[in-house]
């Protein structure tokens, strides 16, 4: 196991990927990564505003949304604070699935879980939000902040080069830390250690 | 689908099978006939192995017909686990091929008066009663694989593994998918040990020469039909979040929701809850050239099973579904997806309640039997179970035993049967349906279907406590009637949203039976089933005092958000007041 340079600050890793090999790193976005935004918003202005997402796509894709591991019901006095965890993902299924919707009929059902609009004086601000993507919103707006660029956690990364299946090995053609090349094929045996990776990946459209 | 078919075990000169016209059960499928037949025949307080107890067979009123997503069957019994009336829900084909052999139900009746094992052979020319001993505790896949190289690759069976003839309370009743694997399971309350109890150990159906079943209004049928396909596949639960990822689309969801049951429910959240979701599962199976979608009957069009194969691209078992990630995944402290994949493969092939195993091990995990974690070891202790060790005797009897045997206070059960699915302390109106069902903890018994389109109540506020116990009660009654249809669970989401989808459901039922059916008929039908149920319990013994979750979910909070059950005792005595 080796150390990438300066393993004691934060790195960026860049990685050139084919299309078909960006579904591999959904699961990395179920387990949360960092992104630097503006916050004391609610969630529709983080989501709309300063994410981009569509309103529609906001009202009718995200049925299920939790602020800091709470179910959320109003999109708009939900506030995200700095340091915040927003969960998005799609309808679920099942009782649960239904009692967890939000402004669902059986919202009722998990009142101790709901968000409460807690109302805040909290000024807009720079700093920093875990979001998590779950199930179908991964796949939807996962790739748009892979080619943006996200912090995860280094120890993340390392399970994820080390677990990673053939076919990511296959579609990663190149890999540069802190701007200087690395053999894609050393990316499994470097060691993070507590370092925040800024991962950022290029998009290598296959014809 | 007008005969029913009744096979004494006990018979004098030798099992014996008659088929008898439906009299007073017409009309009646799936949860509806189940319950109806052991409400009215099964004398409540009989011993679950004995003679006088049931096993009913019965698949859907709209079986074995074309209308999408109608094989489900319902196996039904007084239950060895909770003492009570039970209802066990199963996919596969089962349901399709008995109703196309034109039984409304197979009935399993008295006790045979030797030690042999039977198997049941349907098919359009009648019914032999075959003792056959070679089958003797085989494990479900070795028995299929004999079956099928008896009577070919069409045939459908229902049939028990080396739990059920063991006569264990976690027995399940196994019913094979469409690749003629017993990957499907009636799994909850022991039916597969009444089934032991019967001596039989498979019945195999084969509709060839029969006809698929006709609506009265074929026309009309297939419109509606066609309108509800249609709202299935268009909805992004039914058409897209279930196909790409399972019922385990759940794990990640419920874990974030800080009500994933964790180290036999002590917290509501997992570190590795990842590792076993639905989003990395999928990946595995993509990688290993398993099948991310696939039906678990003919006529599914929601597709939410799959093939998960292991390292080396071989057949393991069925994509596993979220209640067995949690109960031997989260809730044992494992995170490994190949051993939860490798326990569900033992649970399918011993024939036990994967959600009673795996809360049983938490128990046993608890009791210092294993580590919470090691993953070896709760493969180790199923192992137990299918060999009928006496370590392995005490587990198959479920986790209210195994938590009185080794002591252990924190047992989540209710009515003598494991909690399933989520923790009632972060979804409180689930608890209620846990603390009240007639099954026992059971979190199908009250599913998703919207008060206003049923129009049942809906006047009490539902922010109040007894606003949450009408919603329960409500979502007991619309569950009791999908039940009887035969439907799956799981378009309760498309028309709980979309009421032309739920219409075009009414519509398929008309065109079928050849009257209108409206919602007014759903409610009537799932109050009439539960009443049948409650009776039973009722005379069972069942006073109100059952219908309690355990204590601990009272007092100990639940990480991370540290909540208790709150709901009052006297609002969970409301649920059935109608």
């Amino acid at each position: 196991m080796s150390s990438p340079p300066n393993k004691n600050r934060t790195a960026t890793l860049c990685l050139t990927v084919k299309e078909d090999a960006i579904s591999t790193f959904l699961p990395l976005l179920a387990q949360g990564f960092t992104v630097k935004t503006r916050v004391g918003c609610g969630v529709q202005e983080m989501l709309c505003g300063q994410f981009g997402l569509d309103a529609d796509y906001v009202e009718q894709r995200l049925q299920t949304i939790f602020l800091d591991g709470k179910a959320v019901d109003n999109v708009k006095a939900s506030v995200v604070r700095h340091g915040s965890t927003l969960a998005l993902s799609a309808a679920m299924p099942g009782m649960v699935g239904a009692t967890l919707r939000r402004c669902g009929v059986y919202a009722s059902m998990r009142h101790e879980i709901t968000h409460k609009n807690t109302p805040t004086k909290e000024t807009v601000k720079e700093g920093t939000v875990m979001l998590k993507l779950f199930n179908l919103v991964a796949g939807d707006i996962g790739p748009r902040f892979l080619k943006q660029g996200i912090w995860i956690k280094g120890k993340n990364l390392q399970v994820f080069f080390r677990k990673a299946p053939d076919h990511f090995w296959a579609g990663c053609r190149a890999a540069e830390i802190d701007g200087r090349h690395l053999e894609v094929d050393k990316l499994s045996n470097l060691d993070w250690g507590q370092q925040q990776v800024f991962l950022k990946l290029r998009v290598k459209l296959t014809r | 689908m007008d005969k029913i078919l009744r096979i004494n075990m006990g018979n004098e000169g030798g099992p014996q099978a008659s088929e008898e016209p439906m009299g007073d059960y017409a009309g009646l499928g799936g949860r509806g006939m189940t319950s109806a037949i052991i409400a009215k025949e099964v004398p409540p307080l009989c011993h679950p192995l004995g003679k006088d107890n049931k096993l009913v067979i019965a698949p859907g009123m709209l079986s074995g017909s074309h209308a999408a997503q109608s094989g489900r069957a319902s196996v039904g019994c007084k239950s060895p686990l909770t003492g009570g009336i039970k209802e066990a829900n199963v996919g596969g084909q089962g349901a399709q091929v008995l109703a196309r052999l034109g039984y409304a139900a197979v009935v399993l009746e008295g006790k045979p008066k030797d030690d042999n094992l039977y198997k049941v052979v349907i098919n359009k020319d009648g019914v032999e009663i075959i003792p056959d001993n070679s089958l003797k505790m085989l494990g479900n896949y070795d028995l299929i694989d004999k079956i099928k190289a008896e009577y070919g690759d069409k045939v459908a069976c229902i049939s028990i593994g080396p739990a059920g003839e063991m006569k264990m309370a976690a027995a399940s009743v196994a019913f094979t998918d469409m690749e003629q694997r017993p990957t499907r399971h009636a799994g909850r309350g022991g039916v597969g040990a009444v089934m032991g109890a019967k001596g039989v150990k498979v019945i195999v159906l084969d509709d060839t020469g029969m006809e698929t079943r006709s609506p009265k209004d074929p026309e009309k049928l297939k419109a509606a039909n066609k309108a509800f396909t249609q709202g299935l596949k268009k909805h992004p639960i039914t058409g897209e979040g279930l196909p790409s990822f399972g019922t385990n689309i759940l794990t990640n969801v419920i874990n974030e929701a800080g009500a994933l049951p964790t180290h036999n429910f002590q917290s509501g959240r997992f570190d590795g809850a990842g590792n076993i979701s639905g989003e990395n599962q999928s990946e595995i199976m993509k990688t290993r050239g398993g099948m991310v979608t696939h039906g678990c009957h003919k006529g599914c069009v929601i597709r939410c099973s799959g093939i998960y194969n292991d390292k080396d691209g071989n057949y393991l078992t069925k994509r596993t579904e979220y209640e067995t990630v949690w109960a031997h995944g989260t809730n044992c402290g494992i995170d490994d997806m190949d051993t939860v994949a490798m326990l569900d493969r033992l649970d399918d092939d011993y024939g036990l309640d994967t959600i009673e195993m795996g809360v049983t091990i938490g128990v046993a995990m608890e009791a210092g039997l294993a580590k919470f974690g090691d993953g070896e070891a709760a493969i180790n202790l199923l192992k137990e179970v299918g060999k009928g060790t006496p370590l392995g005797r005490v587990l198959g009897s479920g986790a209210a035993v195994t938590g009185q045997v080794f002591g252990v206070e924190r047992v989540p059960v209710v009515k003598g049967q494991a909690l399933p699915a989520y923790d009632p302390r972060s979804v409180q109106g689930i608890g209620v349906t846990y603390a009240t069902s007639t099954m026992g903890a059971d979190h199908t018994a009250g599913y998703a279907v919207t008060a206003n389109i049923l129009n049942v109540g809906g006047s009490v506020d539902p922010l109040k406590p007894e606003g949450q116990v009408e919603l329960s009660r409500n979502l007991q009654i619309a569950t009791a009637a999908i039940d009887a249809t035969g439907m799956c669970l799981f378009i309760a989401f498309a028309i709980l949203d979309q009421e032309d989808t739920f219409n075009a459901l009414l519509d398929i039922i008309s065109a079928f039976i050849g009257q209108d059916f409206t919602a007014d008929d759903v409610t009537a039908l799932g109050k009439k089933i539960l009443e049948y149920e409650r009776d039973f319990n009722t005379r069972a013994g069942f006073t109100k005092k059952h219908d309690r979750l355990p204590d601990f979910f009272k007092t100990e909070p639940l990480s991370p958000h540290n909540v208790t059950f709150e709901v009052k005792d006297e609002e969970l005595d409301q649920v059935f007041n109608w």
